[in-house]
């Protein structure tokens, strides 16, 4: 990039060839007032309190939009330029009801802190008082067009840091309004609820339901952390005030995981259910507080009386996939090495030992066929989602989704029989009745190779002999999908060059490796010499690939379905941590067992069936390691203290090994 | 030396600036000694005299707060504004986004515990305006302490400011409008 000399306010300043004004302002130290431009976005010059004289223009221009020459002379602060500074506030002020006393953003607003820095104390201009609406139907957002500027911010974040665009402007002239898709509540919208728009408002009008009034930014203590809730691991910024959690922003929207989304940035901050907060025992039927003291003996004599009495292999000891690193191995070494025990598994061990053994026998490894990092696919041409809706689970997978529909156009092709998954952005949906997907894949599989699209190979002359008695005219009848959509599919598929096969637990459900093949096989059959075809696994749970390399799952012996079956089992040790379980097969205590402990952090149902319930942290409240969907390593910072009382889980189970082995 | 004579003025308001301004605590009894407070909700004087300073708190809602506001601007030779409903309307002026007919009809005859509500009109009641203005929408003012309330050590400064014989702007770092 050349360097350029201009000219501002009298000075020589130096800045860099295709740099807006703004830009080598900024570099230069020069503070000029802005309030539409947001770092990362696109410039609009829409606020116009950037405005500059620039010899040569007959009008001031905008310095966020104005390309810099070199040569070029300007001056910022003139007193014309801050006179209109000064006027274009007043006119913003009396444009809107900008009321600061009851206002949640005052002191951190954008449009205040202006106000202050050109001593508006009064307003020439008659007040409007428009009548407008405040619209808090949203979970977690409310939007007062009371305190709207129409800078856009939000407008231009949705569409380009979340790229759902949800958000624009409705109405015109003095009506102009920011609205969401035709005019509906945002709660009743396409919008996500990621909160980049929260984010990026400069005012009040977009607010957090959850941080409203807990206490300014300026009162808070700031730590960088990583989210662990769904395996993305997006970086964010926690705003804590005397222990509590104000508010979690992202250090940088504009950067990869930068996003964030509802998960991670709303749900900490809202009770999702009542906290275990003490030990619990279970004395003449019922379940009462102990001290952490009595309920580790308790754990440690009665595990040590069932082992002897009937073998190690009798306890067994089921670990949610949410939880981190540290946990997931003391929780290992304590079942198998100290109990001795085979009998451990986490509670989504089966779905991750299906993805293993159809990789296994269809000679592929995990890491040859899968995206080597999530950012992969922002550069897709094609998108084909099936069994899964990850702007609802994955939300920020989900934006890279519709980022690559909507800046490489690339094509997405959505197989899910809810209609729930992209229902906005899909390019083609094949919705067939639910159970059929593995006619549709094989419908799919043999169009492609049929009608010539990919090249005959060994491998594709095999499969055509396997697909031989599939007829599609019978496949559309039985699934209730058009011969013209999958042909479409089909051709979608082989013209792209580089394509990648999402799949979750919509696929995984049905617990049938024949169907999860399918997928494996449809990338095998699109690769070819120019035309890379990646799959993404969305794991069901934050740390499952974690757990996995850590050996908890791989072992198959034992699984939360095979509970019921086996009636040996007479200990369950039950790590749930910071998570919670819908597992039919643990509504109620399993038959057979004659001790449970539990170690959770919620009062869910299967609380009721334990003897003993130790209680567990949050992920927010312990520092602790967990591997992303991509297998990258993140240390999540701890954010607030526990409770009184509450240790980190492979704390209490150290302690429970400790008086075990006494 | 003659003390300055101030009087003070609340309108469409909350008494809220009064009261900060007499959190200055013991500030009043030096500043008592070079200004003489005339007509003012503290005194309980309730006639106007000529006066240096007029003080003007909260926001012109009715035709009677329009009528005190211009006779202590006839009656004063600097006019200062105190706190955000007098220099921007303020919360004061919520009611302004309703049609005045709404506004009256839901205060004085569908609040949930009124019965066979009447509403009062003029010459009983003042006449509300249409909407609510801020001081200088309806008389010059010469200087504004804007804030909700603005804090005791903001308005003394502001005081002191015009008896040292200048006309204060606020600078940023004193400027709050909370």
């Amino acid at each position: 990039m050349n360097e350029i000399t201009l000219t501002i306010n009298g000075k020589q300043v130096k800045g860099k060839e295709g740099d807006t004004i703004l830009e080598v302002c900024r570099a230069n130290n020069i503070d000029l007032p802005t309030l539409c431009h947001y770092d990362g976005l696109s410039d609009v010059a829409a606020c116009r309190l950037c405005l500059v004289e620039i010899e040569g223009e007959r009008r001031v221009m905008p310095a966020c939009t104005y390309p810099a020459r070199d040569g070029l002379v300007v001056q910022t602060h003139t007193e014309k330029l801050e006179k209109y500074r000064r006027l274009i506030l007043e006119l913003m002020f009396t444009e809107k009801n900008h009321l600061c006393a009851q206002c949640v953003a005052s002191g951190e607003c954008e449009l205040q802190a202006l106000a202050y820095r050109y001593q508006m104390d009064n307003l020439r201009y008659p007040l409007s008082w428009p009548s407008l609406p405040v619209d808090s139907v949203n979970k977690y957002l409310v939007v007062d067009h009371n305190r709207c500027v129409l800078c856009g911010r939000c407008i231009r974040a949705c569409d380009e840091f979340a790229g759902i665009h949800t958000l624009d402007f409705g109405y015109r002239g003095w009506r102009d309004r920011v609205v969401a898709d035709l005019g509906q509540p945002l709660g009743e919208s396409s919008c996500i609820s990621c909160g980049a728009c929260f984010q990026v408002c400069p005012t009040g009008a977009i607010f957090s339901k959850s941080s409203a009034y807990k206490g300014k930014s300026s009162e808070c203590e700031q730590v960088t952390s990583v989210c662990p809730i769904c395996g993305v691991g997006c970086e964010i910024k926690a705003f804590v005030k005397d222990n509590r959690l104000v508010k979690i922003d992202s250090p940088d929207l504009s950067k990869p995981r930068g996003l964030l989304c509802n998960k991670g940035r709303f749900s900490p901050l809202q009770p999702f259910a009542k906290r275990v907060l003490t030990p619990l025992k279970r004395s003449d039927g019922k379940l009462e507080p102990c001290s952490l003291n009595e309920a580790i003996e308790i754990v440690g004599a009665r595990l040590r009386e069932i082992k002897t009495r009937y073998g190690s292999n009798s306890i067994a000891g089921l670990i949610s996939g949410q939880l981190s690193n540290e946990s997931a191995k003391a929780f290992k070494d304590f079942i198998t090495g100290s109990l001795g025990s085979k009998q451990l598994d986490s509670l989504d061990g089966d779905c991750l030992r299906l993805v293993m053994q159809v990789l296994q026998d269809a000679k592929k490894n995990l890491k040859d066929i899968e995206v080597s990092s999530l950012e992969e696919l922002l550069e897709a041409d094609c998108l084909f989602v099936a069994g899964a809706a990850p702007l609802e689970t994955h939300p920020v997978v989900g934006s890279y989704v519709v980022r690559a529909v909507k800046r490489n156009g690339a094509n997405l092709i959505v197989l899910d029989a809810t209609g729930n998954s992209f229902p906005y952005q899909a390019t083609l949906w094949l919705h067939p009745e639910q159970g059929k997907e593995a006619l549709v894949m094989k419908a799919l599989a043999k169009l492609i190779i049929d009608e010539g699209l990919v090249s005959a190979s060994n491998k594709n002359k095999k499969r055509v002999a396997a697909l031989a008695d599939v007829k599609t005219a019978d496949v559309c009848k039985q699934t209730g999908i058009e011969y013209a959509q999958l042909s479409n599919a089909a051709s979608m598929l082989a013209k792209a060059r580089r394509c990648i096969v999402v799949y979750g637990q919509g696929v995984l459900q049905y617990r049938n490796p024949e169907l999860l093949g399918l997928f494996f096989d449809l990338a095998d059959i699109l690769e070819s010499d120019n035309r890379v075809t990646k799959t993404l696994w969305l794991k069901p749970k934050g740390n499952s690939g974690g757990q996995w390399d850590l050996g908890v799952v791989n072992t198959g012996e034992f699984s939360v379905a095979k509970l019921s079956k086996n009636k040996s089992i007479k200990a369950l040790y039950l790590l749930l941590g910071d998570d919670w379980t819908e597992a039919p097969e643990l509504a109620s205590r399993p038959t057979g067992v004659e001790f449970l402990v539990l170690q959770t952090s919620f009062v869910s149902p299967i609380v009721s069936e334990a003897d003993v319930v130790l209680p567990s942290p949050l992920w927010t409240e312990v520092s602790a390691t967990y591997t992303t969907l991509d297998g990258l390593n993140k240390r999540v910072a701890r954010l607030v203290r526990p409770p009184e009382g509450i240790r980190a889980d492979w704390e209490l189970i150290n302690e429970v090994d400790r008086r075990l082995s006494k | 030396m003659a003390k300055v004579k101030v009087a003070t003025v609340w309108l469409e308001a909350c008494s809220g600036c009064h009261m900060s301004f007499l959190d200055i605590d013991e500030a009043i009894v030096e500043l008592v000694n070079a200004v003489e407070f005339t007509r003012s909700p503290i005194t309980d004087i309730k006639e106007f005299s000529p006066v240096d300073v007029g003080i003007v708190e909260g926001s012109v809602g009715n035709a009677e707060e329009e009528e005190v506001l211009k006779e202590l601007r006839a009656n004063c030779k600097i006019l200062m504004a105190w706190g955000d409903c007098a220099c921007f309307g303020g919360v004061c002026g919520m009611r302004s986004t309703f049609d005045k007919d709404e506004v009256l009809r839901r205060a004085y005859i569908e609040t949930e515990s009124t019965c066979d509500g009447k509403i009062p009109r003029p010459p009983g009641v003042p006449a509300l305006l249409e909407q609510v203005k801020p001081a200088n929408h309806v008389v010059k003012v010469d200087c504004y302490v804007p804030g909700c309330p603005p804090d005791a050590k903001t308005i003394l400064y502001a005081l002191k400011e015009l008896l040292e014989g200048r006309l204060p702007v606020l600078p940023s770092d004193m400027m709050r409008f909370d």
